[in-house]
């Protein structure tokens, strides 16, 4: 009998630790955040927003650890971090994005919600663009400005998808164009016959150029066609 | 009652205090002095077993799925595959415990009295080579890499750890580490083959010598031609366009030697049936003329279940059966025997005159081409182990003036008898234990009785180098010094395949050699790297005819009355198994170095696009 009891004591007593044993050690979870854009001229970028395939670093001085925080771009241009105040560096990263890679460090201090614009020069922009699409063709045209006077167009790319992610990677259709050169160009792509096309039940087109180096391309908003 | 506790407690209590005083105080039987093992010839075979069972990187015969990876293979082992991308640790060697455990073998072994000098050469030989190899490895997919020379780190608490940290070399100084290394291991090596070619000789580390060699060159000079060559800083990534030549007159020297004056020849012992000649020259170790260093395996405890996995449905011994599908990729890269563009993919034509184009069996397409496919694929109506192996995706039949296709379920049969698809496949279904794409692998698939079954597995060995890759060798590094002797070396190996010769040669020609002769052999995803061909071939485009896997299936023509009845037809699709294409991004063409080494060795750069 007096043995139960004890056990009965230490089985409460046990419990009572389980209860409470969590607590002492945690931090809160973050609350602050940044938000913002790559941005040129104020303008946004069109990227590619999916596959991980830009983003930026960001880098807390003052702690044992190098790693950065790694921070997705949007197919809009735009990212968000959840955060624990305090204050960041945020750089892009190497030879990521259709820009010059420059890398300058911009300094946040992140409380509350905080917006931050990542200044880039890209190679080149997409403009004016119109991409109408028949059964058998697909048709744009757009304009490339090109901004950094020194780059070459390595491709363009006429691009359908069937969700309003549209990319080089992420699409039910695309097709290169090698040579082009900037300024107004019109291009166009034989569809017909495409299963998968006549098919999807919604339909998205974006151009797209890429730089002679660049790992990434630039590209035109996203445009519904159906 | 509470007194037996007590008494219990304070029996436990005793006895764990007292526990230490002598009887434990043995020689640990677990732990050799250096002398134990130096002076006993198993021990020292059992140390090098070790280190030979942890130098397998890459593509390997022992992981069906990594030759899934590239334009060779497609998984076929239930539903789709989405992989694109290459991941930014793809085959990633990052081994320092192997680099310690090889420098306090060679510290033992150099102090040891046991044995003398000349026994000691060759066993400081091997392990200088296994560590060169396993550098090889690291700097192909990193780039340069600390070099620790035979320092073997010993951590204690109060150190400064600073003096450990040692900062990455350069990319050419790696590589010039493991030339060097190679050169001087040469002369303490033995120049006799080894069993089953397991063990390192002089030509082993010749050819490494040779490989490492053509590798700096090709980055030299095809990064250098980049519009944004590769490169940080401080060259630990990237090598300067001035280096290309002497690097390329290192390989072709290295491997003109293997080729003069090793006991290796391009095995070639069977004018009459050149694909299984090849098959033989890279697949069988007996007699064996043509493999210079090999994995090996051997039952029992050394196996591995590619045949198990790979045999097709037809054949299997076990449960397992058909997880690789070869894609069409790498089937039309074997060309025509009588083709007018040697050195060059013949295309497989399916249609002809706004019809199909009927051939008269399934293996017709295939059966006149490089004898290396047979050696390399299993084609439709190509046989294993004596067996033909049925390939037929259904029937077409004739209905009202049309060509009508009809599938069924594995082995169906029409009411007549005939049949509408094979056991093998090819069908589409997301079920296990069906091929996909039309075609099975040869390469690697062991004949022996019960290889294929789960309980034993397979011995066969995976080549690492063997003579066709001297050759190939040579004839890179002659064909980029313009020296004259490209053709030669190139038509030795052509020849050996039962090819036409070349009599011209551009750089295409030598990419496609490497690609026909060395599928499935880890030569591929670095060769496309160091040429910086990977990010233009894996361009991401689904609708791009090498990017992405396709697949042939053929259907038998049952149409009783037409002069077509019994011919075969083939039609060409991108594979659904593989929706996406390969998608080989700019930063894939090195590794990301790990972040935690960063953090512990904050002296480590980053590699580019990190």
């Amino acid at each position: 009998m007096k043995m139960k009891i004890i056990y009965n004591v230490l089985f409460v007593l046990a419990l009572f630790n389980l209860l409470t044993g969590c607590g002492k050690d945690n931090y809160d979870e973050p609350e602050s955040f940044l938000v913002g854009k790559v941005t040129y001229n104020g303008e946004s970028l069109h990227l590619r927003g999916t596959g991980e395939a830009i983003r930026l670093q960001l880098y807390q001085d003052g702690y044992a650890k190098h790693d950065p925080i790694s921070v997705f771009v949007g197919q809009d241009g735009d990212f968000s971090a959840n955060l624990f105040a305090g204050e960041y560096k945020l750089v892009t990263r190497d030879g990521n994005g259709p820009w010059i890679n420059k890398r300058d460090t911009i300094h946040v201090k992140v409380k509350g919600t905080t917006t931050v614009e990542m200044a880039v020069t890209p190679y080149f922009l997409i403009s004016n663009e119109n991409i109408t699409a028949s059964s058998t063709s697909l048709n744009a045209t757009f304009t490339i400005n090109q901004i950094v006077s020194t780059t070459k167009i390595q491709k363009a790319m006429l691009i359908l998808s069937k969700t309003q992610f549209a990319d080089d990677v992420n699409n039910l259709f695309r097709k290169d164009f090698t040579n082009v050169s900037s300024g107004t160009v019109s291009l166009s792509a034989d569809i017909s016959g495409n299963q998968s096309i006549e098919k999807a039940k919604a339909l998205y087109a974006r151009v797209g150029v890429q730089a002679v180096g660049a790992d990434q391309a630039i590209y035109s908003p996203v445009i519904r066609l159906r | 009652m509470m007194k037996k506790y007590i008494i219990a407690a304070m029996a436990a209590c005793m006895l764990s205090m007292s526990a230490c005083d002598g009887f434990l105080d043995q020689e640990p039987d677990k732990i050799m002095t250096d002398d134990q093992i130096f002076g006993d010839a198993v021990m020292i075979k059992s140390v090098l077993a070790n280190y030979y069972g942890r130098v397998t990187w890459g593509q390997h015969v022992a992981d069906w799925g990594g030759l899934t990876v590239l334009d060779e293979a497609a998984y076929c082992n239930g539903g789709p595959d989405h992989r694109s991308t290459f991941e930014d640790d793809r085959w990633r060697v990052y081994d320092y415990t192997f680099i310690r455990n090889v420098n306090q073998f060679l510290s033992g072994l150099r102090a040891t009295t046991v044995l003398k000098d000349s026994e000691k050469a060759p066993l400081e030989g091997e392990a200088r080579f296994l560590r060169a190899w396993c550098y090889f490895n690291m700097c192909r997919g990193l780039g340069g890499m600390p070099i620790v020379g035979d320092e073997i780190f010993d951590y204690h608490a109060d150190m400064d750890i600073t003096a450990m940290q040692y900062p990455r070399s350069t990319e050419a100084e790696l590589y010039d580490y493991i030339i060097k290394e190679c050169q001087d291991v040469y002369s303490m090596l033995p120049a006799e083959k080894q069993i089953n070619s397991a063990r390192a000789n002089k030509w082993t580390a010749r050819m490494l010598e040779a490989r490492a060699a053509l590798y700096a060159a090709s980055i030299a000079n095809y990064n250098s031609k980049m519009v944004n060559p590769i490169h940080t800083e401080g060259g630990e990534v990237g090598i300067p366009a001035s280096k290309a030549d002497s690097y390329y007159q290192i390989a072709l020297a290295a491997a003109e030697d293997v080729i003069k004056n090793s006991p290796y020849v391009l095995q070639d012992r069977r004018p009459d049936d050149k694909g299984l000649n090849f098959y033989e020259a890279v697949c069988v170790k007996d007699n064996n003329t043509e493999v210079i260093w090999a994995r090996d395996y051997k039952y029992p405890g050394q196996t591995h279940g590619f045949t198990t996995q790979n045999a097709p449905k037809s054949h299997a011994e076990d449960i397992d059966n058909s997880y690789l599908g070869v894609v069409l990729n790498l089937v039309e890269d074997y060309e025509l025997i009588n083709t007018s563009t040697p050195g060059q993919k013949s295309l497989i034509e399916t249609t002809e005159n706004g019809t199909y184009k009927f051939y008269n069996s399934s293996s017709e397409p295939f059966k006149d081409r490089d004898p290396r496919l047979w050696g390399t694929v299993i084609y439709p109506g190509a046989s294993f182990k004596g067996v033909e192996v049925v390939l037929q995706a259904g029937q077409l039949n004739r209905k009202n003036g049309e060509w009508v296709i009809q599938t069924g379920d594995l082995n169906s049969k029409d009411e007549h008898g005939n049949l509408i698809t094979s056991q093998n496949g090819p069908k589409e279904s997301n079920e296990q234990y069906i091929n996909k794409t039309g075609f099975y692998v040869r390469k690697y698939l062991d004949e022996t009785p019960s290889a294929g079954t789960r309980g034993r597995g397979s011995e066969m060995w995976m080549p690492r180098f063997r003579m066709a890759e001297a050759y190939l060798i040579a004839a890179e590094a002659a064909f980029e010094l313009n020296n004259g002797k490209a053709l030669e070396y190139i038509n030795a190996v052509r020849n050996r395949a039962g090819v036409k010769l070349l009599t011209t040669l551009v750089f295409e020609n030598i990419a496609h050699e490497k690609r026909v002769e060395f599928a499935f052999e880890d030569h591929r995803y670095w060769d496309m790297k160091r040429w910086r061909l990977a990010d233009k071939i894996w361009n991401g485009n689904s609708n791009d005819s090498q990017a992405r896997h396709r697949r042939l299936w053929p259907y038998k023509v049952v149409a009783p009355g037409d002069p077509n009845d019994g011919k075969w037809v083939f039609i060409e699709d991108f594979l659904f198994m593989s929706p996406n294409a390969r998608y080989f991004k700019m930063q894939n063409y090195y590794n990301f170095l790990d972040l935690n080494w960063i953090n512990n060795n904050p002296k480590l750069v980053k590699n580019p696009y990190q």
